[in-house]
């Protein structure tokens, strides 16, 4: 299994390279330079200015930038924030934390929802049942996630307007956070993130539940499970062990390739519920050409990416044996 | 002596061969639900072109002297309250008072009554920037101009919200289909030229492929829009948005046509295609590039929905259309306004979102149509 990952963290990095290079492309061909908003601000000075230029090397030729970019970030120095004033990875890491929190949690739910209905779906095919998910589960796939989030938003305010019913809909934290215990603290979190986090897996949940439907299908007429049923297993390992664990294996083979969908899912419903994750501040990041910034996420959450990629090689190699050898 | 004219044989009328297209066509008419997205497409297309006709107002036509921020829907009423009886159907003009409890600016329906005409003249268009035209499907005219008809309420700048959806229509409709059209293009030309060349196109290629496909389309996407400036050109908006569109979402299409062409490249027709001295483009084109026709259908037809999704998404976060355009997704940005908790008091900015569900919906019907009359197994 070790070579296995490593042969695939190795084949990432030229992907990251390429990545940095193409986000390092596109910020040159954007107007102006990293400069340009901050020669327009008055508190920054002219010596400050010609060390930014120094230490950025923007008096060089293109590639040299990019070089010197690249070195910085491999250091741990993403650049300065001229909106904030600060280097930008102290910004940016707690907002991608609490994007990650979001993602995750939502992640969670995405599955404890699919997994059930799509099994539930083909062990009782053409059930009134399965029909009635389908038919939801087809009218969601209509919505987009920001609207269905503003619908709930909705129903949610009626609700608490009639009842008096304290439900957060909005940020991370309450306003009280700082005086609560540890605990506390983390319950407080859990009960802001669980709405977006549903909703979102919500809305994503009819794609995989169809696709697990689907799967469970096609493998339930497999001889190997004709095999097991006539050699009296019961029926919950037939569906569990011997039908679900093959019929997940190209859906955890294709976990990685969901999360950059996840990471920007997730930045649709951060704007509806004002949670202070990455997209919001990448928004006011624009309207102030703050490209530092917007680059150190872009950097970043590729990172992360190519790590999710790497987990997701990780399970599949835990659920399949045969990847191992392979 | 009579010659007689021989009589024609009857045409031998041998059983019509039916190509791929028409068992495919035969399937679809098969399929009601199918039939009925389609349907409904073609209705929201119609009203998307003869958008300034059913629009009663202009795309931007508010008043800065009478502020209706916000009005609320005016329902339209067709009995005389007085006697009960029938009348031409008309709205009340709505008054605006401040509640001193809540310092709210209330709207109230006052005693005035606005009929409504049709086929009444009014704001000036252009039908497809063309055909020039003053006549709208209805108004209350121009007798009173601070009496209109709000069929879905206003919007923050007291602009008409039906007219608006309506005109959003046309950018909702066309940037998410056009941008799918334009991403099929570019991956059917990359894949093909992948499979065909082979070596160093292959492998820039495939790895820009994967690049494009490890950046979160989201950020790419605003990192994109940040290369143009804040004050863009409302037109070119329009355009730079399908272009980005269009940029992000050729990677997987070209993948699984190159996979296809490096399959049919060693195939006899393609040999025999190479003998007979035909060059690399028509090849490609008229050799290679028709065994995935199908396929191309397919897919097109399936991922038009989520690049409206995409589209209306993008809009809402502000990154998509400019003013005084807009789509879909932008007018939901309004909901945000002043803070969540005020939606209470204006649920009809969410009305444009159900239009993005049931254009989806139908999208969806339309394609599952025509992904199973193309399938051979799925054939009744």
């Amino acid at each position: 299994m070790i070579p296995f990952l490593l042969r695939r963290l190795v084949q990432s990095i030229p992907t990251l390279l390429l990545a940095s290079l193409l986000i390092f492309f596109v910020i040159q061909l954007a107007p102006g330079d990293f400069l340009t908003p901050a020669k327009l601000n008055p508190n920054i000075s002219s010596e400050q200015l010609a060390a930014l230029e120094r230490n950025f090397g923007l008096d060089r030729p293109a590639w040299q930038q990019y070089l010197l970019w690249m070195g910085n970030m491999f250091k741990g120095d993403f650049g300065l924030s001229f909106q904030y004033q600060q280097p930008v990875l102290d910004i940016i890491w707690p907002r991608i934390l609490n994007s990650l929190y979001l993602a995750v949690m939502s992640l969670v739910l995405f599955y404890s929802i699919a997994i059930p209905l799509g099994v539930y779906g083909a062990v009782r095919q053409n059930s009134p049942g399965d029909n009635a998910i389908n038919v939801v589960l087809y009218f969601l796939l209509g919505f987009p996630s920001f609207f269905l989030a503003l619908i709930v938003i909705y129903f949610i305010l009626q609700l608490r307007n009639a009842t008096g019913l304290d439900i957060p809909i909005g940020g991370m934290t309450s306003n009280n956070f700082d005086e609560l215990p540890v605990f506390g603290q983390m319950l407080d979190v859990l009960k802001h993130l669980i709405i977006p986090a549903l909703v979102l897996a919500i809305s994503d949940a009819a794609g995989l539940t169809r696709v697990i439907r689907g799967q469970m299908l096609e493998v339930m007429r497999s001889d190997y499970v004709r095999t097991a049923r006539a050699k009296g297993v019961s029926e919950r390992t037939a569906i569990w062990k011997h039908t679900f664990r093959n019929a997940i294996l190209p859906i955890v083979a294709g976990i990685g390739g969901l999360l950059p969908a996840l990471i920007s899912g997730v930045g649709f419903l951060e704007v509806v519920f004002a949670y202070p994750g990455i997209t919001p501040m990448l928004l006011t990041a624009i309207g102030t050409q703050d490209l530092y910034l917007i680059a150190g996420f872009t950097v970043i959450t590729t990172v992360l990416l190519i790590v999710g990629n790497v987990i997701s090689d990780i399970l599949l190699a835990v659920v399949d044996p045969r990847v191992k050898v392979a | 002596m009579t010659t007689t004219v021989p009589e024609r044989p009857a045409k031998p009328t041998s059983p019509r061969s039916q190509s791929q297209f028409g068992v495919a066509w035969s399937q679809f008419r098969k399929n009601r639900l199918a039939k009925i997205g389609g349907f409904m497409l073609i209705l929201l297309y119609t009203l998307a072109l003869f958008a300034p006709f059913i629009a009663p107002d202009g795309l931007s036509n508010y008043s800065t002297s009478n502020i209706t921020r916000f009005h609320p829907p005016t329902p339209i009423h067709i009995r005389d309250p007085q006697t009960g009886g029938l009348t031409r159907p008309f709205v009340y003009q709505y008054g605006q008072q401040l509640n001193m409890d809540t310092f709210v600016n209330e709207y109230k329906p006052t005693e005035t009554r606005c009929p409504i005409f049709f086929g009444v003249r009014g704001d000036e268009y252009r039908v497809l920037g063309l055909f020039p035209g003053t006549l709208h499907l209805f108004g209350t005219g121009a007798e009173n101009p601070n009496c209109k008809v709000y069929l879905f309420g206003g919007e923050a700048l007291g602009r008409d919200l039906f007219t608006r959806t309506i005109y959003a229509s046309q950018i909702s409709l066309t940037i998410g289909v056009g941008a799918v059209l334009i991403s099929t293009v570019i991956g059917l030309l990359m894949g093909a030229m992948a499979a065909f060349f082979g070596g160093i196109a292959d492998t820039l290629i495939m790895r820009f492929v994967e690049v494009l496909a490890a950046i979160p389309s989201l950020f790419l996407l605003i990192l994109l829009r940040s290369v143009f400036p804040q004050d863009i050109n409302p037109i070119f908006a329009l355009y730079m948005i399908l272009g980005l569109l269009a940029f992000i979402g050729w990677g997987g299409l070209a993948r699984v046509v190159r996979g296809q062409m490096m399959s049919v490249r060693e195939q006899d027709f393609v040999s025999a295609a190479q003998a007979l001295g035909a060059g690399n483009g028509r090849i490609m084109w008229r050799h290679m590039l028709p065994t995935m026709t199908t396929y191309i259908i397919v897919t097109l037809s399936l991922s038009i929905p989520g690049y409206i999704l995409l589209e209306s998404g993008l809009s809402f976060l502000g990154i998509g259309a400019v003013e005084p355009y807009v789509s879909w997704g932008g007018l939901l940005s309004q909901a945000q306004e002043g803070g969540f908790a005020s939606i209470t008091q204006r649920p009809w900015v969410l009305i444009p979102g159900f239009f993005i569900v049931f254009t989806v919906m139908c999208y969806q019907l339309l394609g599952d149509g025509l992904r199973d009359a193309f399938d051979p197994r799925k054939r009744q």
